[in-house]
């Protein structure tokens, strides 16, 4: 009996579309299938990413405390106060272009070097890829509050080590001096991001084809030939997914600089991100914090799309 | 151009030899063959010729010179792999010309090579394109150009066909054939193809779990395989082999489980009165209505030019290539003979060639 009705189901569900619509045909629907798996995602990106993004560009022409639910209309008020007569602005626009430069540069950079060296056959590797990625998994307001410790002038580990080692004449006060406490942050920067760019260039360098070292070492390719001609363009994707997404991370530089300095001493590390954060939350004018995220909103596409269309154009050309 | 000395060559990764004691000369302009199922270190050798494996004992050398300690770039060898290995980013020309670019040659020179090449592989349109807008036999031929442009001592292809169509094999096999014939390079060619093995060496050099079984002309290992594993390998359909007995006359063979007399003239001294395996060709076999023995039919397969029968010979399965198209029916009985000076004896137990 039940094989009667599932051969019934089954002669339906096979038979042709001239019959009608069947909600079992429709539910199997590829396009139905998308928009189920879709759907979640979408609502939460909706409400929690674009929502909020919409909201905070309407809001940068808008004045608003937090508090009141009136939002007066200002028009280009909150720039013009920004680009005119916010000086922290300017020094958080500085700051933040140091770091995104440093961000993008240095931490690629040793990864890379790791990457090359945990690639090689060389006992205990694998622990040395879980050890180098550790920091990542760290919230950054843990990785903030232990550099602070090692940062701290009297007790720190950096300030006893230059003790220990006599060289006293290099103690400084890591995150109270203006001249060093951004370069100080971003050494806590480096020591957790390092990880994730080794890790992504792990994978390209794994990618690479062995055959095509060989072809070139045959071609009389020395070392750095190799690694100029081979590695290097077979790596072109990995470096542009992980440059892309360092210059995204270093723009928005957020939680670090708020867990270890809030900005200070004197704004000297205060970020566009963080100042965003602070105009709003804290001098509660949501407008202007508003007009100050979508300034770096604007940095970053502007930075970001030119050289994603370059890479492209650049992959299309060859072939 | 040079001749290739390999003298006692062993590999080993760790406790496991992959290569046992090989040893192998290669004239000067020759066009050897390395042959062999997949895993008989065929494809290793050629790498520790090329320098892409170390040497883990014995000797290679290349025009009298042991290369045991050169790095590959050093050897004066040229390559071309199986999947071609070209750079991506670079365009043909430049493919072409990269080795020459290493060694510091100038432009015009570096150019007028790269032409050359092509010009002889038929490239010259294709210059100026990236390996992905070539289709698999073009970026066979620039793997090839890039070779020749170097102007090596010799060449080595590892199974640089296995990609193509069956159609673009034949034709790239009768080109890699006729460009080493104009080169007069020295060249050693790995493929598990026996075919290709056949119609392009002038030495073939058949391997089997890191040693080497048989070397010699296409046509002597056909004709006089050292053993049931190069019988088997050289030739297709596969040569049969069927168990049975010589009579103590030498001129009677006893076919399988049911003992089948089948007549042999030629019986070669060490098989007579003994337990043998007889090797026939399935081409070597034909329909002989008159002095036939009788077999039965199990399966027909026309091909258009032959017809392949599989039949019971005396309870032995035996493959035959007919050339004639004939009606034959599954179950149906076949007279079959065959001409005793192109059979083969074997030793059942050693599987040497008895002689």
């Amino acid at each position: 009996m039940a094989d009667q009705v599932y051969q019934v189901v089954s002669a339906r569900t096979a038979s042709d579309p001239a019959e009608g619509f069947s909600w079992r045909g429709a539910w199997h629907a590829p396009l139905t299938q998308a928009w189920l798996l879709l759907g979640p995602a979408m609502l939460i990106y909706a409400v929690f990413a674009l929502y909020p993004m919409v909201d905070t560009f309407v809001l940068s022409f808008q004045t608003w405390n937090g508090l009141t639910p009136h939002r007066g209309f200002a028009g280009l008020d909150n720039y013009a106060f920004i680009f005119n007569d916010d000086p922290v602005f300017w020094l958080a626009l500085r700051n933040t272009v140091i770091w995104t430069f440093l961000a993008v540069s240095i931490p690629p950079l040793i990864g890379f070097g790791l990457a090359l060296a945990v690639n090689q056959q060389i006992p205990g590797r694998n622990a040395m890829r879980a050890i180098f990625y550790l920091p990542v998994i760290l919230a950054p307001i843990a990785v903030a509050t232990m550099w602070k410790w090692m940062y701290d002038p009297f007790f720190g580990l950096f300030n006893q080590l230059l003790t220990s080692a006599g060289l006293q004449g290099l103690i400084k006060d890591w995150l109270g001096d203006r001249q060093v406490a951004l370069y100080s942050v971003f050494g806590a920067y480096v020591w957790q991001h390092v990880g994730f760019s080794m890790v992504l260039f792990l994978a390209g360098l794994q990618g690479v084809n062995q055959t095509l070292v060989e072809a070139a070492r045959i071609d009389g390719a020395n070392r750095y030939q190799v690694f100029q001609h081979v590695t290097l363009p077979a790596m072109s994707t990995s470096i542009t997914i992980v440059l892309v997404l360092s210059l995204i991370q270093s723009l928005k530089a957020f939680d670090i600089v708020y867990g270890m300095t809030l900005g200070g001493p004197a704004q000297s590390t205060q970020m566009l991100a963080l100042w965003a954060f602070t105009q709003s939350m804290q001098i509660h004018d949501f407008g202007r914090g508003s007009a100050v995220a979508v300034v770096l909103l604007l940095i970053t596409l502007a930075i970001v799309v030119p050289y994603m269309l370059w890479r492209m154009k650049r992959e299309e050309g060859q072939g | 151009m040079a001749s290739v000395h390999i003298q006692n060559a062993r590999k080993t990764f760790g406790d496991s030899t992959v290569l046992h004691d090989v040893s192998v000369d290669m004239d000067d302009g020759s066009f050897v063959v390395l042959v062999g199922p997949s895993g008989c270190g065929k494809s290793t050798l050629l790498r520790m010729i090329a320098g892409l494996e170390t040497i883990s004992g014995g000797d290679i050398s290349i025009g009298g010179k042991s290369v045991n300690r050169l790095a590959p770039k050093d050897r004066d060898i040229a390559m071309v792999f199986q999947s071609y290995a070209l750079y991506p980013q670079m365009t043909v020309a430049q493919n072409m010309g990269f080795s020459l670019e290493l060694i510091g040659a100038k432009k015009p020179e570096i150019a007028t090579k790269v032409e050359h090449a092509a010009k002889i592989l038929g490239l010259e349109p294709l210059l100026s394109r990236y390996p992905r807008q070539l289709s698999g036999g073009q970026r066979q031929r620039v793997a090839m150009g890039r070779a020749i442009v170097r102007d090596p001592k010799v060449f080595l292809f590892d199974e640089p066909l296995s990609n193509l169509d069956a159609k673009l094999r034949v034709q790239m096999r009768a080109e890699i054939k006729a460009l080493q014939k104009r080169l007069g390079t020295t060249t050693i060619y790995v493929t598990h193809d026996q075919i290709e093995a056949m119609t392009m060496a002038d030495k073939i050099v058949v391997m089997r779990d890191g040693k080497v079984e048989q070397i010699g002309a296409p046509l002597d290992l056909y004709d006089r395989p050292a053993n049931t594993f190069v019988a088997s390998f050289i030739g297709s359909p596969s040569m049969n082999f069927i168990e049975g007995v010589v009579a103590n006359d030498g001129k009677t063979f006893f076919a399988g489980a049911e003992k089948l007399g089948i007549p042999i003239p030629l019986c070669p001294a060490q098989a007579v009165g003994k337990a043998v395996l007889l090797g026939v060709r399935p081409e070597h076999i034909v329909i002989d209505r008159e002095a036939g023995v009788p077999a039965e039919v199990w399966v027909v397969e026309p091909t258009g030019a032959e017809t392949h029968l599989v039949v019971s010979l005396g309870g032995a399965q035996v493959t035959c290539v007919l050339k004639e198209r004939i009606s034959l029916q599954e179950g149906q009985t076949v007279p079959l003979a065959f001409d005793a000076s192109l059979c083969h004896f074997f030793d059942p137990q050693t599987t040497l060639r008895l002689v």
